[in-house]
């Protein structure tokens, strides 16, 4: 059967806590990436989906929770969703931020919640098969997206070209605490999935489903930034900016993407592969923001 | 060849795709996503933003009593009957209402009696007392109101002691809206009394004084036979609310404004009914409604067990919640908790479990 279960790396489990956070976005400036509206933009994108997004997955894993019959497993799904939880608070709080600088979030934002309250939401399904079949598309769906995550969260925790281009390190330290919460806990969307269903082909068509609507909605959400930023003149925004900036490396660059794909797709892949704990339990405990601020 | 032609009718349909909707979204940029009529996302609770004020003036607006001027950038506005709670340099947070001007963006002020703890204090006021000095930095999270002051023709508010800092901006509110309004400021004295002095320069004699060493208890009988359309808001010790209540005409409560602020940890022990298991738990002083619930339903979700990461919220259905989270909107406190920190203000609650 499809069902060759990888064997995750031990050493890389840890218990999962949500941390308390505070990030002060008072002098934070529109362009946190200085002189780089597009890598500013593309990154904001996050602010965008993740506020729906994370509440999502929080919605759909207490669904799921009933359904786990390994304790371990169950410890780490309610830690993955106390961190999802806080993770989706912190990127909204950044949004207000954004308006008051004279970039109205909410045409877009309000599509991103119809999309996952409506689109993915629960639907009016009879119990039984139909429903579970919905549960575990949606559990499938999400264990592709944390594959992205847990790839721009390893991205980030190195992507010292921003520090040398004099990022700001509020944003840096948001992105950074939350893409290390997002490496430490990397391995819980993919083991649930495992757990609950595992096939093959359910993982291939969710992952194809995630990475096309990813790439869908993150160069839109680039594109309605750029357009709407009330300091910029020239509003476009395109591939080779985006390429280009990968090989700067100020965003991930292109060839990484897509060599992340076969990696997911194949049969013996398990998160705990990528990433490195390490980095992030220890970047975790000097983030100013993810120890109460300052 | 046919593979060519195929390859070239492929390719030709997705230039001609490409043209479409190029120019569907040239005319309308977010199409063709519908959007949620209330957006959720967007609005940021702020529960992972800190806001920190500077403490720029102290002010002593009767015996016993501090007043602080809280300063900051582009603090949130609020309304009469708002509060925020204050993180003191020991950690503790108590709430305070604040008592200045609405009107002022920069400025927040609040004011607080020094409690002893041979009367019960837990240390706050003290704090507060001591250590707040001009120039000491605090963080503040609110402003929240649980005692908004609705559109009325007019308006009674009862006031004792201290419970007079969220009367005084009603009290103002309601002057400028034109309203009639009065006030039953009650006091152990009058020197004890903050902000006597602008009230009864601003009401004159709509303002009814009653200082417990010249005139003992306040005379309440006259609520017996206030109109339905008058609004009657009350704060001020719990004697003092409940003799307000037992005054009002019969089907009528006072809107009220209760000073007890979150104890540290545990507080009195009450019961939780799980209405749809059809069970009923002991929820004992030291323990919290996550913790005594759990052994009922183990599969309860849960994480930071502090009251930010909102996981274990719950449907409320009945009783009064003594919120103590740090997440939870006004609207959303009506009826959810989270039961990691949050514990009952009277003997029971129900819980949607």
């Amino acid at each position: 059967m499809s069902n060759t279960q990888p064997a995750p790396v031990a050493s890389e489990h840890v218990a999962l806590k949500a941390r308390k956070v505070a990030f002060d976005w008072q002098e934070t400036p529109l362009h946190w990436v200085p002189g780089d509206p597009f890598t500013t933009h593309t990154i904001n994108v996050l602010h965008l989906l993740l506020p729906a997004g994370e509440r999502w997955f929080v919605h759909v894993y207490q669904q799921a929770l009933p359904y786990i019959t390994d304790d371990r497993l169950r410890e780490d799904v309610i830690g993955f969703i106390g961190q999802e939880a806080v993770h989706s608070q912190a990127h909204d709080d950044v949004l207000p931020h954004l308006r008051r600088q004279g970039l109205d979030p909410t045409p877009y934002t309000a599509q991103v919640d119809w999309f996952f309250e409506k689109l993915l939401g629960d639907r009016t399904l009879p119990p039984g098969r139909a429903r579970r079949w919905w549960l575990m598309e949606r559990v499938a769906l999400i264990a592709a997206i944390e594959h992205y995550t847990a790839f721009l969260g390893d991205w980030i925790l190195n992507a010292e070209e921003l520090d040398r281009r004099g990022a700001d390190p509020m944003m840096l330290d948001l992105l950074r605490w939350h893409g290390a919460e997002e490496v430490e806990h990397r391995s819980v969307a993919f083991e649930l999935f495992m757990h609950l269903d595992g096939g093959y082909r359910r993982r291939a068509r969710t992952w194809a489903l995630a990475f096309g609507t990813l790439v869908f909605l993150w160069q839109r959400g680039t594109r309605f930034f750029m357009e709407n930023d009330p300091g910029l003149l020239d509003p476009k925004a395109s591939w080779a900016d985006f390429y280009r900036r990968g090989r700067a490396g100020v965003l991930p660059s292109t060839p990484a993407v897509l060599r992340s794909v076969p990696r997911y797709l194949s049969r013996s892949y398990h998160p705990s592969q990528e990433g490195d704990t390490a980095q992030a339990v220890a970047y975790l405990a000097a983030s100013p923001g993810a120890n109460g601020g300052r | 060849m046919p593979r060519l032609a195929t390859v070239a009718l492929a390719a030709g349909a997705a230039l001609l795709l490409r043209r479409a909707v190029r120019s569907r979204m040239r005319s309308a940029p977010l199409w063709p996503l519908p959007a949620l009529e209330t957006p959720v996302s967007g609005y940021g609770r702020g529960a992972t933003v800190p806001r920190r004020v500077l403490v720029t003036g102290r002010a002593v607006p009767a015996e016993g009593v501090v007043e602080l001027r809280l300063e900051g950038e582009r603090l949130p506005a609020w309304e009469p009957g708002a509060h925020i709670d204050l993180v003191l340099p020991s950690g503790e947070v108590r709430q305070y209402s604040l008592c200045g001007d609405p009107a002022r963006p920069d400025v927040y002020r609040i004011a607080t009696r020094l409690i002893g703890e041979e009367h019960g204090g837990r240390g706050g006021s003290r704090e507060v007392h001591e250590q707040l000095h001009e120039g000491v930095e605090v963080e503040i999270r609110g402003p929240r109101n649980r005692f908004p002051l609705t559109a009325a023709p007019s308006y009674v508010f009862v006031a004792g002691g201290i419970g007079v800092t969220p009367v005084l901006p009603m009290v103002r509110a309601a002057e400028a809206a034109g309203a009639d309004w009065r006030l039953v400021y009650c006091g152990r004295s009058r020197a004890s009394m903050p902000y006597l002095a602008d009230l009864v320069r601003l009401g004159g004699d709509r303002v009814t004084v009653v200082a417990q060493d010249e005139s003992g208890h306040p005379d309440l009988g006259f609520l017996a036979s206030v109109p339905a359309e008058t609004a009657v808001y009350c704060c001020g010790p719990e004697g003092l609310m409940a003799a307000v209540t037992a005054a009002m005409p019969e089907g009528r409560a006072p809107r009220l404004e209760r000073f007890s602020g979150p104890a540290p940890a545990g507080g009195t022990a009450f019961e939780v009914e799980l209405r749809r298991s059809g069970r009923t738990v002991a929820v004992p002083a030291d323990r919290s409604v996550l913790a005594a619930v759990r052994e009922e339903v183990p599969g309860l979700m849960y994480s930071c067990t502090q009251g930010f990461c909102g996981t274990c919220v719950q449907t409320v259905l009945e009783g009064e919640v003594d919120h103590r989270d740090e997440l939870l909107t006004e609207a959303e406190r009506a009826d959810s908790m989270l039961i990691c920190v949050s514990r009952c203000a009277g003997r029971k609650l129900v819980l949607d479990l």
